[in-house]
């Protein structure tokens, strides 16, 4: 067990810094430079000369890499070229944020998932489970925005019952009543954002198992549909929840950027929407970077729970 | 199961239902419960809705509009120069350029203190003046005339006379506009001028001083209590965060925020009971811009054909809807200038003669581009219709929508020929001189990449040129060159909206003015 997860650690470090060399990469040929957003209307081009020189923009490309690399490394992500604020520091109180929001938007939106997926597949061709399908439709269909906007004129505006801007009302940072009534419609938005593909993967997942011989057996046996399901399917589901866990890792970062830029939420959305608009490329390095290495951790993490899980993988097919 | 199924059937009819009464929006609102949030309101503050961060809360270096906001609040300059071109002495009690116009003399008024209780000296202005002519701190332009610094030395406790290097007209104007005067004691330790945070609590003039500040979401701001200009009415100041328009106009309809700049589209939405709007110009043009350096608008001929296909009016009132919110300028310069004319060549709309332009010019089948910020609601309007229009006189025009950060780096590069039009904008002041950056050869906003002897000799003769009268007259001639150059299309001069919830008065009083909204905060009131 222990040798097969150093294995697969091994293996993603190489992983991390061929991502990090196409991030950097990719931001270097972008079509203009950081100079360019520094820069206002009535700056000479000497001026403009002498800021490119300070940022370092004029070494050689290799040596911005390496010099960039080994920054991120000791954990000093740099800073904004925008107002010079710290990059590290930033991050620091911002993924919190984030991570308040979407992990328990994720969290409801797996048993929700799970929920509706079982119950349709359970009854499955009948009306359950093609009303629960149609939700599916709907809720992928719907953009996000817009049902965010339908929420805020809902209940923030026309009945009045949630504030719709920020995490706290200002002077009120530490009260739980106050965080929870401005987190509610954005929670709403995510949880909604998040369950229809869920539900549809665990709905097709189960559908498998149904076809599978130890159903076939239970259901010789006399067991009722409520065994098989809360049993052996639910149980046998568990492998692709996990692995759906795992590839989830990457959204306590950038899961919810459209809902908190709508919601005016302090989270690291609005922060990477700014800097893009703003061309600020260290800090949509850090997060581009930031993203994709939780990518790669994530599936590091759901091979790492499926051996736990599924006792076959981990032994590679070696026969005990 | 049943346990199951009852668990499931009422998880389904939640979010059903959640969805019935998200998608119930088309009734009128309730008037009756947006007055909750007004009646526990806190009868203190007041709260504008600012759309991003400031990129700079260095009062030496801070150029974007939400830093000038901040720093407006906090500090004060010497001078401001309104919309209409009169100066208004602010810590200056007498502002007076020398005959030989090389250099200018500030008098300034003797009961001025700081907010932290010291008195503004010359040596403060002094302190100001020299790091801001550093050009490493990054704003320096406007203080260098013909490759030399202005220098500033004190007379007495009271008076400080800045030395030109050579005469120049706009001297008075670029010294005194958005340079905001510091505290020598506060400030004398700062070893870096050029960053965007100085690492010490500010201290200004101002009427209002920086309480907290909270990236991505607030500001806030206390009565400064001895702000010059009487202490503020208001106590508290929120500047909040807030990037989308429309969770703005919601926040603003239900009482969260007081202040929000909105559209012309969202006017209609407002509840007039509630909120007044107050249109007012920021000195903006809207233009089409030309670049003269792509293959297909070389020949001026050509340039001048596309122009008399357009239609100015048609443009304007698709994009800004009622007169009320835009008026139209001849010339480059914004029609409240004073030095705007109206004697120029308008291109009025003519599509025989713009017809007989090209056929004369030789061209025939002519395909353009059309380069326009694709999240800009009056640009994408105004560019398909643009295309309409020129289509009349046989100008096939693809429109190539995009971010316009990148379109602007594009136009920027010398040479670029990557689109043929453009829509932009720009708010550049008063004085006629700052408008060299965009139309002079090699200007640092030359994006028309016009390479026009004429016009330039016409803009080094007006800068150096201290008669006003003659120097009216150069600018004139200037504006009708430029014209005539077909290489710049003023569309309109749109009105900032901002709307405001009624229980905050005196809003005209407080000054709208452009970029920092108010020009004086102290003076708006709760009702």
């Amino acid at each position: 067990m222990a040798s097969y997860i150093l294995k697969r650690v091994l293996q993603a470090i190489p992983l991390l810094l061929i991502i990090s060399f196409i991030v950097f990469s990719l931001i270097h040929l972008a079509p203009y430079d950081v100079i360019d957003s520094i820069t206002t209307p009535n700056m000479s081009n000497d001026q403009v000369a002498l800021l490119r020189e300070k940022y370092g923009l004029n070494d050689p490309f290799i040596v911005q890499y390496v010099k960039w690399l080994s920054q991120m490394l000791h954990g000093d992500f740099g800073y904004s070229l925008i107002n010079q604020h710290s990059i590290t520091s930033e991050l620091a109180v911002r993924l919190p944020n984030t991570i308040r929001l979407v992990l328990p938007a994720y969290i409801t939106a797996l048993f929700l998932a799970i929920t509706l997926g079982l119950t349709a597949s359970a009854n499955k061709g009948k009306f359950l489970d093609r009303a629960v399908d149609a939700i599916a439709s709907i809720g992928i269909a719907v953009p996000t925005f817009w049902f965010a906007m339908i929420l805020i004129y809902q209940f923030g505006y026309r009945l009045n019952l949630f504030p719709i801007i920020g995490m706290h009302t200002i002077g009120k940072e530490n009260e739980l009543a106050d965080f929870l009534a401005h987190f509610t419609l954005p929670y709403i938005t995510l949880t909604v954002a998040f369950f229809p593909e869920l539900t549809r993967y665990i709905r097709a997942s189960a559908n498998e198992q149904i076809t599978e011989d130890y159903v076939t057996v239970q259901s010789a046996f006399q067991a009722t549909r409520w065994e098989i399901f809360s049993r052996h399917i639910s149980r046998n589901i568990l492998i692709p929840i996990v692995t759906q866990i795992g590839l989830a890792l990457p959204m306590l970062v950038t899961g919810a950027i459209i809902t908190e830029s709508i919601f005016s939420w302090p989270g690291v959305g609005p922060y990477l929407l700014a800097a893009t608009k703003s061309l600020d490329y260290p800090v949509i390095m850090t997060l581009l970077l930031l993203s994709a290495t939780l990518v790669i951790l994530g599936n590091l993490l759901s091979d790492v729970l499926y051996a736990i899980v599924d006792p076959r993988i981990r032994r590679g097919g070696k026969t005990a | 199961m049943k346990k199951l199924k009852y668990g499931a059937v009422t998880l389904l009819f939640a979010t059903a239902g959640l969805f019935l009464a998200a998608c119930s929006t088309s009734s009128s609102p309730n008037k009756a419960t947006t007055s909750k949030t007004e009646t526990t309101k806190d009868a203190s503050s007041f709260t504008y809705a600012i759309s991003g961060n400031p990129a700079s809360l260095n009062p030496i270096n801070t150029s974007d509009r939400w830093g000038l906001t901040v720093t407006n609040m906090i500090y004060s300059p010497l001078v401001t120069i309104e919309t209409d071109g009169t100066q208004k002495n602010i810590l200056a009690d007498s502002i007076e350029a020398a005959k030989d116009g090389l250099s200018v003399t500030v008098k300034l008024k003797q009961t001025i203190k700081w907010s932290d209780g010291e008195k503004l000296t010359a040596d403060d202005v002094v302190f100001t003046y020299t790091q801001k002519a550093k050009k490493e701190n990054g704003n320096a332009d406007k203080l260098w005339i013909g490759g030399k610094p202005i220098t500033i030395q004190k007379v007495d406790d009271y008076t400080v006379k800045f030395n030109l290097p050579e005469p120049s007209a706009a001297a008075v104007n670029n010294i005194a506009t958005e340079t905001f005067i510091i505290p020598k004691h506060i400030y004398k330790d700062v070893a870096d001028f050029s960053v965007k945070e100085l690492p010490v609590a500010p201290v200004g003039t101002g009427p209002y001083k920086l309480k907290t500040y909270k990236t991505g979401e607030y500001l806030t701001f206390e009565a400064n209590k001895t702000y010059f200009g009487g202490t503020p009415a208001i106590k508290n100041v929120t500047l909040r965060i807030i990037e989308s328009n429309d969770t703005a106009k919601v926040a603003l309809q239900k009482g969260e925020v007081d202040a929000a700049v909105v559209l012309p589209s969202a006017i209609s939405d407002l509840d007039s009971h509630e909120i007044t709007v107050y249109p007012y110009s920021e000195t903006r043009v809207g233009y089409l811009g030309l670049n003269t350096k792509s293959d297909a608008l070389t020949n001026v001929k050509v340039r001048q054909a596309v122009l008399y296909a357009l239609d100015k009016s048609e443009l304007n009132q698709a994009a800004y809807l009622n007169k009320k919110y835009y008026s139209t300028p001849n010339s480059f310069l914004p029609p409240s200038n004073p030095f705007a004319t109206e004697s120029v060549n308008t291109y009025k709309t003519n599509a025989q003669k713009s017809k007989a332009l090209l056929a004369e010019a030789g061209v025939s089948d002519l395909k353009l581009n059309i380069g326009f910020s694709a999240t800009d609601p009056a640009q994408t309007v105004q560019a398909t219709l643009i295309q309409q229009q020129l289509k009349k006189a046989g100008i096939t025009v693809t429109l190539e929508g995009g971010d316009g950060t990148a379109i602007f780096s594009e136009l920027k590069k010398p040479g670029s020929t990557k689109y043929n039009l453009f829509l932009g904008g720009y708010i550049m002041g008063n004085d006629p001189d700052l408008y060299a950056a965009l139309f002079k050869t090699g200007g640092s906003s030359n994006y028309f990449q016009t390479n026009n002897a004429k016009t330039d000799q016409l803009f080094d003769k007006a800068a150096v040129e201290t008669d006003p009268s003659k120097r009216k007259a150069l600018y004139d001639q200037l504006q009708k060159e430029v014209a005539d150059d077909a290489r710049i299309y003023p569309i309109v001069d749109n009105k900032k909206i901002l709307a405001v919830n009624n229980r905050i008065t005196n809003v005209k009083k407080a000054n709208l003015v452009p970029i920092y909204t108010f020009e004086d905060l102290s003076k708006l009131t709760i009702k």
